[in-house]
């Protein structure tokens, strides 16, 4: 009897065939998501209208950039002091605790400032974007919208997509800055490292490949978020389980998504650029 | 105007529309009766091209609606006005931007000509008061109103309603059918409304028809309707609970 009990619940081949397919499935739909949403806006651009509403961009645009900063800058900021001080106490046996800001610089301008960013903008702005978008469906307002003859897409989703793509780059820059703001401190309260010889350090060690790095990825990482974040808003189904499921789902396949590329990123990355 | 050709439509297991065919003239008013969940909604859905048939046809004027590309078809929707069940007003704008926004999306007008246009039609419709509120600070029948407001403010060949007056008191549900009656007639548009209210029906209607188990069991005029010998039809303008509506699912429905 046990072996039974173990045949039925350890999932067979067919069923990893099942997952892999929808999972396939999925990166699919998002992908198509993308392409469907860019050609509509196209079309609209064709015919020499707006896309969609400025008003639209910019309220999504402060919603998701905006009043964002606090929250990133300060996340990014004990990150920063943190990741000073563990660093510069390890650093200071060896006499190496110049190297700090060189370290928190290079560290958040090429990975933990996108990534972080990344996370909390998934978290923060892809669930409200999934929730609304996800009760206007469920209470028939996407349809309304393409029973009028109005592109639902470029109507809705593409200012947000927009608006992500341009300011999650943005909140990064600001997290970078938090974070080497919060480890100059650091540096000036523990280690007698002063601003003016911080800044020189931080100079001599960040290239402009670091930061063109971190700011590529973070566009790709606005664009993942808000196309996961409305696409599975504009997909939900049954209601406000719906909606709250859907949410749920976007935030973790957002999060799990912005890693997974980082990681791909980094790999191609560090093949063609090994320094 | 409108015509459905054999179309047949199934969701997952259960088939909801099994051959209809239905014609529709100009300006006339065609009611679709049927029980809650018969397909009704369906077909409104199908001809405006947002559910694809399994088989089967839809033309609206010379257009096939199923064949017709995305693009297309968004043309051929700013010729159809489509008044939901529960109003569908854009909740984050207010009953003024509601009405505007076909105005703003699909035409070049001008935004003194937008606003004319915006208070000429809620003023059609008693609710150019309510201009700057926002769909929640709304009764269900205001809400309607503004939804007509805005179905019609294209100036629409067709217009589909969606259990126009569910939900209502009498009175409003009254204001609401009469309402439709005097734009659709304004307009000289063309309409077609489901619903399961009888009397809302049969005050709207030039035409009705009866979908039962996925098919038009039954068409005509109100006065053929009434006195219709087809026992489906009989039995869901009585009301009773006697008669092959129910049958079979009466007793389980009694036994509970």
């Amino acid at each position: 009897m046990p072996n039974a009990e173990a045949r039925r619940t350890k999932p067979g081949p067919l069923e990893f065939v099942e997952i892999e397919r929808s999972f396939l499935r999925e990166v699919g739909s998002v992908f198509w998501f993308i392409v469907n949403t860019f050609q509509e806006t196209m079309e609209r651009v064709q015919q020499g209208r707006a896309p969609f509403r400025a008003a639209s961009f910019f309220r999504e645009s402060v919603r998701a950039g905006v009043d964002s900063v606090p929250l990133v800058g300060l996340v990014c900021f004990f990150l920063g002091l943190t990741m000073a001080l563990l660093t510069g106490y390890q650093l200071q046996r060896f006499g190496t605790e110049r190297l700090i800001p060189g370290l928190v610089a290079i560290t958040f301008t090429r990975e933990l400032g996108p990534l972080i960013t990344g996370i909390m903008v998934a978290a923060r702005i892809g669930a409200a974007f999934t929730a609304e978008l996800g009760t206007m469906q469920v209470n028939e307002e996407v349809e309304a919208v393409e029973a009028m003859g109005i592109g639902p897409l470029r109507f809705l989703a593409a200012p947000r997509m927009l608006a992500l793509f341009l300011l999650t780059p943005c909140l990064s820059t600001v997290s970078n800055l938090a974070a080497v703001f919060a480890s100059s401190l650091v540096c000036k309260v523990y280690f007698s490292i002063a601003f003016p010889y911080f800044l020189d350090l931080v100079k001599d060690s960040l290239l402009i490949r670091d930061i063109i790095t971190g700011i590529l990825k973070s566009f790709m990482f606005g664009l993942l978020i808000a196309s996961i974040a409305c696409y599975r808003g504009l997909t939900v189904k049954g209601g406000a389980a719906g909606v709250g499921t859907n949410t749920t789902s976007s935030v973790v396949t957002a999060i799990t998504t912005v890693i997974g590329f980082d990681t791909v990123y980094n790999v191609i990355y560090t093949n063609f650029y090994p320094t | 105007m409108v015509e459905l050709r054999d179309v047949h439509m199934q969701f997952e297991q259960k088939q909801v529309l099994e051959g209809v065919s239905l014609e529709v003239q100009p300006q006339e008013r065609l009611v679709i009766m049927g029980q809650s969940g018969s397909g009704k909604s369906t077909i409104l859905r199908l001809i405006l091209g947002i559910l694809r048939a399994d088989s089967g046809s839809i033309f609206f004027k010379q257009f096939e609606i199923n064949r017709l590309s995305r693009r297309k078809l968004q043309q051929v929707r700013q010729h159809i006005g489509m008044v939901y069940q529960y109003s569908a007003l854009l909740s984050s704008l207010t009953v003024r931007e509601n009405v505007a926004l076909p105005l703003e999306e699909l035409t070049d007008k001008s935004p003194s000509e937008i606003d004319k246009i915006v208070d000429e039609k809620l003023e059609l419709v008693g609710m150019l008061d309510t201009r700057d509120l926002l769909p929640d600070e709304l009764s269900g029948g205001m809400r309607k109103r503004v939804a007509l407001a805005r179905g019609l403010v294209l100036d629409p060949e067709l217009i589909l309603l969606d259990e126009p007056s569910a939900g209502l008191d009498p009175v409003i549900a009254t204001v609401v059918d009469e309402l439709i009656i005097s734009l659709t007639e304004k307009t000289k548009a063309t309409s077609i409304t489901v619903t399961h209210e009888m009397e809302s029906a049969f005050r709207i209607a030039t035409r009705m028809a009866m979908l039962y188990e996925g098919k038009i069991i039954e068409e005509g005029e109100p006065k053929e309707f009434k006195q219709s010998k087809n026992p489906v039809v009989a039995q869901f303008l009585s009301g009773s609970t006697e008669g092959p509506i129910l049958e079979g699912s009466l007793d389980a429905i009694t036994k509970k």
